[in-house]
């Protein structure tokens, strides 16, 4: 009897059920994986149920960084908000930011000046780069020593992250929470020479994308830890919610900036980078060359950045100014991880507080594949797996 | 120094206070033999030189500064180069990071890890929420300091601490080991040699005149941006009209028209999703999947207290599902289901796998019931938790014991 009556996942495996194959006399062993694990990219715990090597059930738990962000924003007012949600994707506060004001924005009717939303285009594409970049590194750290202990593409990874949070700080005066976006457009103008700056980082990165290319997609052992491993069907990825870089991976061709476009998308046409197998090498795959898309893109951009005013709102002087009296919105876009939403309901007491705050996690749902791709591997195929899907566990929890 | 019930364990020595340094149990003995006392001090002061290089790190890493931890250990900044690896297991190592926030869950496993940690054994807590909870300080899940369940040596501050920072505190933290096996208290005042050697890198830190310029040409970017508007604020001036936009969004001509042919819902409001009955919610979910929309977007409970006063309203929950068409053309379908306390919302977990853990979170946060749901546990908060914190009654600073 499975209670997914109707849904993709009935075919395959069912985390509600005993696994079917369980024989009662084999001698099985149930893992605690995390919450303080290396490889769990966060405190994030599973439960495998180990019939010697082989998982026969992978049973997630999630939490332990729950911090109580949504209440938090419940309590604060619109414009304290910015700097708290830059702390639940720590790996890409730029989109964190947009995300939440392109909500505010919508309720509010303001519109955004022209050069602000190429300005914030251009920050959440060098952001996929940077999150993309750490992603490639702490990925090939988990699979580890079939790669010379592979810390050496990790160094490489971070050298390059570098080179991007530099440029951030030199906007914002922030490596990371820059607290830039404010409702109505940008915080800080680009300084004298930062597109020469940004110019400079980027044919570093594109010059020695090829090399890490070779050292993991492209590298045999890489492969072999990879091909076929965590195999995630399209039709299930949809139904879990799961979105970005891992959906792609599944075949599904969909990508918020170019089938919903906002900031600059309309102008820049972006192409979506998909894949068909929907394993581990797919998901890695589809992010490296989105590296090279972004790259691209930063470039586009730069190049038709418009000049103007970067605000479209009143400068805030305190921070009981802005007030939604009602209303609910839904704004998402194309994180480097999936679809980043916010869902606001308005008209909060007092009503410079919105009355409800939900941010829509792409991790939470990339992380609900687990019981569903997990079983049928190794143990350290579930390491792969969990890599594989990036989760970052701050906007899992908030 | 007489520990208070009340207070924390552990605390940092006031100035002036004495406190005895750490005893080595086998150095004491040794010490007390005659004649044997010189051979000692040379072997003591041979072994705080390897002690103090060799600090071997235990990363209990949690949130955004286990990223800037990882920067430090990464190629700018080499930790290494300090004598430090980091090792994955409590029991090889002698000091515990603890970068980002702590909380009621994670507090714990934290404490069972720094206690299987051997002797002699040092913590560095890195950034404002491990130092006191930051501004999540006063929230229901978190612990307001890691210190109140450890032992913090060295205090990190920043959100998060640069790179340079975690490196100085690493340096401060040799100088204590060293000082404190010579029986000496660490002096409070940062060395100025240690902060030279800190000092961030990027120019524009150092550089007063560039930020003023800077400063300048954002305030008049920001000024040119108000002169073209119209006087009084635009959230006061302006009824919240652009709802409609909104509406328009979100109920598509399709959507409208499926609602008032299938389901006979006429009333759309104009500034937020339909609401349909909780017997047709799934039947909508079911035919909105045949129409093409098949990805699970969200799944949000709402909490409205009742409210007194001109228009009165009974308390009611308010739970708000989408579901996105992908590929070119994409668009969010949503609609609402409006629920009196106790009553629950029916699952979409039979359509769609995603459902379980939304639906989850929202019986966790908000205590939503919904029926029909295989597995309706907490997902955030630990099992033995009372309440449902996103609710209005909650109150957003309810203590925790013993952890907050």
């Amino acid at each position: 009897m499975t209670v997914l009556t109707e849904s993709a996942a009935r075919a395959g495996v069912d985390p509600h059920l005993a696994p079917a194959s369980l024989d009662p006399e084999a001698d099985l062993m149930l893992l605690h994986f995390g919450p303080q694990h290396p490889s769990t990219h966060g405190v994030f715990r599973m439960d495998l149920l180990l019939d010697g090597e082989m998982v026969l059930k992978a049973t997630p738990y999630v939490g332990y960084l729950h911090r109580g962000v949504e209440k938090l924003c419940e309590k604060l007012s619109f414009v304290q908000q910015t700097p708290i949600v830059d702390k639940n994707d720590y790996v890409a506060p730029m989109t964190n930011e947009q995300a939440l004001n392109m909500a505010f924005e919508r309720l509010l009717g303001v519109e955004v000046p022209r050069r602000a939303r190429w300005m914030r285009t251009i920050f959440a594409e060098l952001q996929r780069i940077a999150s993309h970049l750490l992603w490639l590194g702490t990925f090939t750290l988990d699979l580890g020593g079939a790669l010379g202990g592979g810390t050496t593409l990790f160094m490489h990874c971070f050298r390059e992250r570098e080179s991007i949070l530099d440029l951030f700080e030199e906007v914002s005066g922030a490596r990371f929470h820059y607290n830039t976006h404010t409702i109505g457009g940008n915080r800080h103008d680009l300084p004298a020479g930062w597109d020469a700056n940004v110019e400079r980082a980027l044919r570093v990165i594109e010059s020695r994308l090829g090399e890490y290319e070779a050292m993991s997609v492209a590298n045999s052992i890489f492969v072999a830890r990879t091909r076929g491993i965590g195999v995630l069907s399209g039709d299930l990825a949809l139904e879990l919610g799961i979105t970005g870089p891992n959906l792609r991976a599944s075949g599904i061709d969909h990508d918020l900036r170019r089938d919903a476009p906002y900031g600059a998308y309309d102008e820049l046409p972006v192409r979506a980078c998909v894949a068909r197998e929907g394993d581990c090498l797919a998901r890695a795959r589809v992010r490296v060359d989105e590296i090279r898309e972004s790259i691209r893109l930063v470039r586009a951009g730069l190049a038709g950045l418009p000049d103007g005013p970067i605000c479209g709102f009143k400068p805030i002087r305190q921070p009981t100014q802005v007030k939604i009296a009602g209303g609910q919105a839904y704004v998402a876009i194309e994180g480097p991880r999936g679809e980043l939403g916010t869902f606001v309901v308005g008209g909060g007491d007092p009503a410079t507080a919105p009355h409800r705050l939900k941010i829509r996690a792409p991790s939470l749902h990339a992380l609900s594949a687990i019981p569903y791709i997990v079983p049928g591997h190794t143990v350290s195929d579930a390491v792969a797996i969990l890599g594989s899907l990036d989760p970052i566990m701050g906007e899992v929890d908030r | 120094m007489a520990v208070t019930d009340a207070g924390p364990l552990y605390r940092l020595p006031l100035a002036g206070e004495e406190e005895v340094a750490y005893e080595h149990p086998v150095l004491g003995s040794v010490l007390q033999a005659p004649g044997l006392s010189l051979a000692a001090t040379g072997v003591d002061r041979l072994l705080t030189w390897g002690l103090t290089n060799s600090l071997w790190m235990f990363p209990m890493a949690t949130s955004c500064c286990a990223i800037e931890f990882m920067a430090a250990a990464a190629s700018r900044v080499d930790l290494d180069r300090m004598g430090t690896i980091l090792r994955g297991t409590p029991r090889q190592t002698d000091v515990m990071i603890i970068a980002g926030t702590i909380t009621v869950k994670m507090a714990p496993r934290v404490k069972k890890l720094w206690e299987q940690m051997p002797e002699p054994k040092w913590a560095i807590a890195m950034g404002s929420c491990a130092i006191s909870g930051d501004f999540y300080r006063n929230l229901y899940p978190v612990v307001p300091g890691v210190d109140t369940i450890v032992p913090v040596d060295v205090y990190v501050p920043g959100c998060p601490p640069n790179p340079e920072a975690l490196m100085h505190g690493l340096l401060r933290l040799q100088e204590k080991v060293r000082m404190r096996r010579a029986g000496q208290l660490v002096v409070r005042e940062a060395s100025p040699a240690l902060l030279e050697l800190t000092r961030p890198t990027i120019a524009r830190l150092g550089d007063p005149a560039r930020d003023r310029a800077l400063d300048r040409q954002q305030e008049q970017a920001a000024l040119h941006a108000t002169e073209a508007e119209p006087a009084g604020t635009l959230s006061e001036a302006r009824p919240p009209e652009p709802p409609a936009t909104q509406a328009r969004d979100e109920v598509t001509p399709s959507l409208e028209a499926l609602l008032r042919d299938e389901f006979g819902v006429t009333d759309l409001p104009a500034d937020a999703a339909p609401v349909i009955g909780a017997d047709r919610h799934v039947a909508l979910a079911r035919r909105l999947r045949e129409l093409g929309h098949t990805q699970l977007v969200y799944i949000v409970a709402t909490h409205f207290p009742e409210k007194a006063g001109a228009r009165p309203q009974p308390e009611r929950f308010e739970v708000a599902y989408a579901l996105r068409s992908v590929g070119p053309g994409s668009h969010v379908a949503a609609w609402r289901l409006s629920l009196a306390p106790g009553e629950g919302a029916p699952t979409l977990v039979g359509l769609f796998a995603g459902a379980d853990w939304q639906e989850r979170e929202q019986y966790d946060l908000l205590g939503v019931r919904f029926d029909g749901h295989p597995d309706l546990r907490r997902l955030m908060l630990p099992e033995t938790w009372t309440g449902h914190p996103l609710r209005k009654d909650f109150a957003a600073d309810a203590p925790c014991r013993p952890w907050r």
